[in-house]
């Protein structure tokens, strides 16, 4: 497979001057601290190559040059030392809205934009309806868009965004705006970028959604690539970094991704979602099977039977069902050490609809006094319902209907 | 700004992406941005007013009725030259157009720090855009004065009239040359936008704007300057071109030296080209 994006030992400094003077009187009276500077170490030596077609996350705190790579990558910044080279097309766009004038209508602005995109008048002529149809603004597309609310600026931009054409995509933190139903319209996007094979560069905050749609990803710390690989490696050690901080920031239903305890005297060692072929999967459909797996090991002595128990919240916290092994009645025998083996949860028809949802998977005594293992959020996974239907769930109810 | 040779060295390696193909979408896209900017510029000059395009129009109307009537019928300066009227209505449009373009052009990439942070495309486009913007308003006026003012000032055309095009050319390679020069050092220097106005108060004598060149005549030295300056040889080619032969070609008066405001014209190009070309890598850091 050839590389889509080369980017060879990439160095990027940034020379703050102590005092920064734009006035000529500025200069001529501060002659000599005019020139003081200091160096601050963006990016240094940064290596990696993304093959054609890739989903490549890159995560890291505030300040670890994460946007600094991309803007690299996008030929926004000049790196001080190495090179970036790329194959194919670029969108050019980091942020949604780019070239936004609040004081022309919609329907001029998404020319304006969609120009910075590359698209040109006449391809504009033909989408400019589906855009501002699928932005939902059809009763506004003359207004100025100074008085549009910022969600409607958000539902614009992103609907012009994604009308880019190109095979590599950059992009920052589009999912730090708009609400949960504009991100649920990302994912949608992020998984027909993936379906059309096309390499997308995502830099986010944003864990699940790194888990849920990357290849790979790149963890960057203080300029420096501190790792390189899969997402649940990658991410867990970004958690492992974050720490400190994460315990803080946890409150409220579950915790934090990837939050484990218990005394494991019984030990998950692996969760997978399955479809019915029993391929792994991240993204299922309305109506589908889901099957979840989860690997145990016995480690130590268990007084008694054990329970399985699952747990499926949406990413907003709403927890919608918690299915459970001594509920349903089965029974997980007592085992001895060193044995394991594996339980497995079958839905023949998924009912819920368009959203995305994290798995938590614990492992209790049968008075459930006593965690042996529970890890939280442990695998992300996305539903889509192709009738985008609005709700939560299909209630799988029947009609009636008798006129009279 | 942009020092040291690791700069050059570091330059993104396009090679891969060099077909011809790709090269053409890349240059058609951009087209395509240089025209939306212009155009939105253009609009955004008129946007909210009760008559908003009707302006374009109305303004210079308005503005050369006044020249007309304190020039022509309370003043009579000028008298000993033909058309003076027109010929100063001409050297105004023309002047204007230096005027606003430079300026607009100036704060053109200062003022789009937003989208050069945000996006990558060849930073020349807004520059070129802001000067496109006001190329619009300067071809709206002197359609104006062609089909107003010629028909009352009998105005004779001539294969003299052959010459506008060329004219208008190179006060647009004069302009874009300054521009380039102007947008890009106004990013790191913003006493520039001072400087370049009051150095405007100062050209509009110096580009004999409001006086016939011949008003010179007794000073020969500074009519040498005066006409080494591109846009009064500009403005003094254009009244001959356009207004009446009985103002000489500049290049009948000045002899070799006509080769000064030309020279002057390329080379503010190439050093504002390179100039640009040079300090563009830094833009999106320091906006």
């Amino acid at each position: 497979m050839s590389a889509a994006i080369t980017c060879a030992g990439v160095s990027k400094r940034f020379r703050i001057p102590l005092d920064r003077s734009t006035t000529l009187k500025y200069r001529v009276t501060h002659l000599r601290s005019a020139g003081r500077y200091y160096d601050l170490h963006a990016l240094e030596d940064v290596s990696f190559e993304v093959p054609e077609g890739e989903f490549l996350g890159i995560i890291g705190h505030n300040g670890s040059g994460k946007s600094t790579l991309l803007k690299v990558l996008s030929r926004i910044y000049t790196p001080d030392l190495g090179s970036v080279s790329l194959s194919g097309n670029v969108s050019p766009f980091l942020e949604l809205g780019v070239g936004f004038n609040p004081e022309l209508t919609a329907r001029e602005n998404v020319y304006l934009n969609g120009a910075v995109l590359g698209l040109t008048h006449a391809e504009l002529d033909r989408r400019i309806d589906g855009i501002i149809e699928f932005a939902e603004l059809e009763n506004f597309a003359d207004q100025k868009l100074k008085n549009y609310s910022s969600g409607m600026q958000v539902r614009l931009a992103f609907s012009v965004a994604i009308q880019a054409d190109a095979q590599i995509l950059l992009m920052d933190e589009v999912l730090a705006v708009g609400d949960a139903r504009f991100q649920e319209k990302c994912f949608d996007v992020f998984a027909r970028y993936k379906r059309e094979g096309r390499t997308v560069v995502l830099v986010t905050h944003d864990i699940s959604a790194v888990s849920l749609y990357c290849d790979r990803v790149l963890l960057l710390d203080h300029g420096r690539l501190h790792a390189d690989g899969n997402p649940a490696e990658v991410t867990a050690l970004y958690r492992r970094m974050m720490g400190a901080v994460s315990e803080a920031e946890d409150r409220g239903q579950g915790g934090e991704v990837g939050d484990r305890w218990g005394t494991r005297e019984v030990e998950i060692t692996a969760t997978r979602l399955l479809d019915i072929d029993g391929g792994t999967h991240r993204v299922f459909s309305s109506g589908a099977p889901l099957i979840v797996e989860v690997d145990y090991a016995v480690q130590g002595d268990t007084a008694d039977d054990f329970v399985c128990l699952l747990r499926i919240d949406r990413t907003d916290g709403l927890t919608l069902s918690v299915p459970e092994t001594q509920i349903s009645r089965l029974t997980m025998n007592k085992q001895l050490p060193g044995t394991s083996g594996t339980i497995r949860y079958k839905v023949d028809a998924l009912p819920l609809l368009s959203a995305s949802y994290a798995l938590t998977v614990a492992l209790h005594d049968q008075h459930r006094g006593h965690t042996y293992d529970q890890i939280e959020r442990v695998q992300s996974f996305r539903v889509i319902d192709e009738k985008s239907r609005p709700g939560l769930v299909e209630l799988g109810g029947t009609w009636e209907a008798q006129p009279r | 700004m942009a020092t040291s040779a690791e700069t050059s060295r570091a330059v993104p390696d396009d090679s891969a992406a060099d077909s011809s193909a790709e090269r053409r979408t890349a240059l058609r896209s951009y087209v395509n941005l240089t025209r939306e900017l212009a155009v939105s510029s253009f609009k955004l000059k008129y946007t909210g007013s009760v008559l908003g395009y009707l302006w374009s129009l109305f303004k210079p109307t308005m503005n050369f009725a006044i020249l007309y009537v304190i020039f022509d019928k309370l003043l009579h300066i000028g008298k000993g030259t033909d058309n003076f009227v027109l010929q100063l209505l001409v050297a105004i449009v023309l002047f204007t157009f230096f005027q606003e373009a430079t300026i607009s052009a100036m704060n053109s990439i200062a003022s789009a720090g937003n989208m050069i942070r945000k996006a990558y495309f060849p930073r020349v486009i807004l520059v070129v855009a802001a000067t496109l913007s006001s190329v619009m308003t300067f071809l709206i006026n002197m359609v104006l004065i062609i089909v107003i003012a010629a028909p009352i000032h009998h105005l004779s055309f001539g294969w003299r009239t052959l010459a506008v095009p060329l004219l208008v050319i190179e006060l647009y390679a004069l302009v874009l040359g300054l521009s380039l020069l102007l947008s890009s050092l106004f990013v790191y220097f913003r006493d520039l936008g001072h400087i370049w106005e009051i150095s405007m108060q100062l050209l509009v004598y110096g580009s004999a704007v409001m006086f016939p060149l011949s008003l010179l005549d007794k000073h020969p030295t500074l009519k040498m300057a005066v006409s080494a300056n591109p846009v009064a040889q500009i403005i003094e080619d254009m009244r001959h071109a356009l207004v009446t032969p009985k103002v000489p070609w500049t290049v009948d008066v000045m002899g070799w030296a006509y080769a000064a405001p030309l020279a002057l014209v390329v080379v503010l190009c190439a050093v504002g080209w390179y100039v640009f070309h040079r300090l563009t890598p830094r833009f999106a850091e320091f906006l």
